[in-house]
């Protein structure tokens, strides 16, 4: 078979079901259908590098397939972090706490340690493309975002600066990272080529944040468009002798009940 | 000036004012502008609104059940999608406006998505890291005591 053919198979129909099969997975009915749709294109798109190795764009699955551990990790991490608090329900041992504290930061350091060792992913013989892609961005939106999140916190909630302190410190954290990447060479990747990538990783963050801003907004104007052309909506027939007869008969049934 | 917007402008700053200070060491250790940095935020605003733009004609079209399924809001979203194509082919194609260091219109178009798909990523794992270290934060204080019936 043709490679062009081969990767559309084997990679893009794959990635165009998963989206379609999330979607179907919405509906009732259709919910079953859909998850296994998502989990059957999920392990063919994930296994892509070996199934078509002459696509470039495989590199992307790779990339994804390498950071499943660590970010499971995270997950995990951060569960147990929540969990392990003053929650309401679904309230785990307060050791949880700590372990998935360990846990988050062991992810994040191995993430480093994919940075700066030979941990890096490698894909045909040479660092997978898209790692420079990834790493930075996801960088440079968590130190964003924590700035921010430690920012709002000490803005909309009360007696909330520790908190606001440690949120401010995980994005001190990572700017740390940043600043470390860019002087510290790793073992397959310099601290040059780190350099040069952080403006394109700027570039993508603000494209897709302000694609996505363009395209929810182009959505709100469709739907609002769409519904002031509707006619307003006909006034309803006042209740008849009989309905209203029915509810009282309704509301007596349900009028009373012991004094506490 | 009205609260909220004051507030509004302040998270903004903070979402900004770490990626200028980095971009600014950046600078300052000698690494220019990359050239290919207008090129890539292109690609990256034209991807998404077109990626977003799909994810959000899919939820028009699998959400519309209870209202009969208009046809009206799907075609204009459909001709917003379409436009968004459009204009990504034109600019590819022409000359080589958004092409960067790919072969063709086809590696570039693919490249694109490729890179979209794996930036989402890294951004969805930074905004897991930030939503849930905040929330961990929440319930990590001491339980306190709102009423004095809870004692």
């Amino acid at each position: 078979m043709e490679s062009m053919h081969q990767a559309a198979i084997l990679f893009w129909i794959p990635l165009i079901l998963i989206g379609i099969g999330s979607w179907l997975s919405i509906n009732k009915k259709t919910k079953i259908l859909g998850l296994s749709v998502v989990v059957i294109s999920s392990i063919i798109f994930l296994i892509s590098p070996w199934t078509v190795p002459t696509s470039d764009s495989t590199a992307g699955a790779h990339l994804i397939l390498s950071i499943i551990a660590p970010t499971i990790l995270l997950l995990y991490g951060l569960h147990g972090m929540i969990f392990g608090g003053n929650v309401p329900v679904g309230r785990l041992d307060s050791s949880a706490r700590w372990s998935g504290f360990f846990a988050m930061f062991v992810s994040i350091a191995i993430f480093c340690l994919m940075h700066w060792t030979n941990f890096t992913p490698v894909w045909r013989g040479e660092v997978n493309p898209y790692w420079i892609v990834f790493w930075p961005t996801m960088l440079l939106f968590s130190t964003s975002l924590c700035a921010t999140a430690s920012i709002g916190m000490v803005g909309y909630g009360e007696d909330r600066f520790d908190e606001s302190v440690k949120l401010a410190g995980m994005s001190i954290l990572f700017a740390a990272i940043i600043y470390i990447a860019m002087l510290v060479d790793g073992e397959l990747i310099t601290a040059g080529e780190f350099r040069d990538y952080l403006f394109l990783a700027v570039a993508d963050i603000f494209g897709i944040v302000m694609g996505g801003l363009l395209a929810i907004g182009i959505f709100a104007l469709v739907i609002w468009s769409y519904e002031k052309s509707l006619p307003n909506p006909e006034n309803t027939h006042p209740p008849t002798e009989h309905e209203i007869k029915k509810v009282v008969e309704i509301a007596k049934s349900h009028i009373g009940g012991e004094e506490e | 000036m009205n609260k909220s917007i004051a507030s509004w402008k302040l998270l903004l700053i903070s979402a900004l004012l770490p990626i200028v200070v980095l971009l600014t060491l950046n600078i300052s250790l000698g690494e220019g502008i990359h050239e290919e940095s207008f090129k890539r935020f292109a690609n990256a605003v034209l991807t998404s609104y077109i990626v977003f733009g799909l994810i959000l004609l899919g939820n028009l079209f699998f959400y519309a059940d209870s209202r009969h399924r208009p046809l009206a809001p799907l075609v204009g979203m459909l001709v917003a999608v379409a436009f968004g194509v459009l204009v990504v082919w034109s600019l590819t194609s022409y000359d080589d406006i958004l092409l960067e260091a790919n072969s063709g219109l086809r590696s570039q178009l693919l490249s694109n998505i490729v890179r979209f798909l794996v930036s989402i990523s890294g951004m969805l794992i930074a905004g897991i890291i930030a939503v849930g270290f905040t929330f961990a934060m929440i319930t990590g204080r001491e339980r306190r005591i709102l009423f004095l019936e809870e004692e």
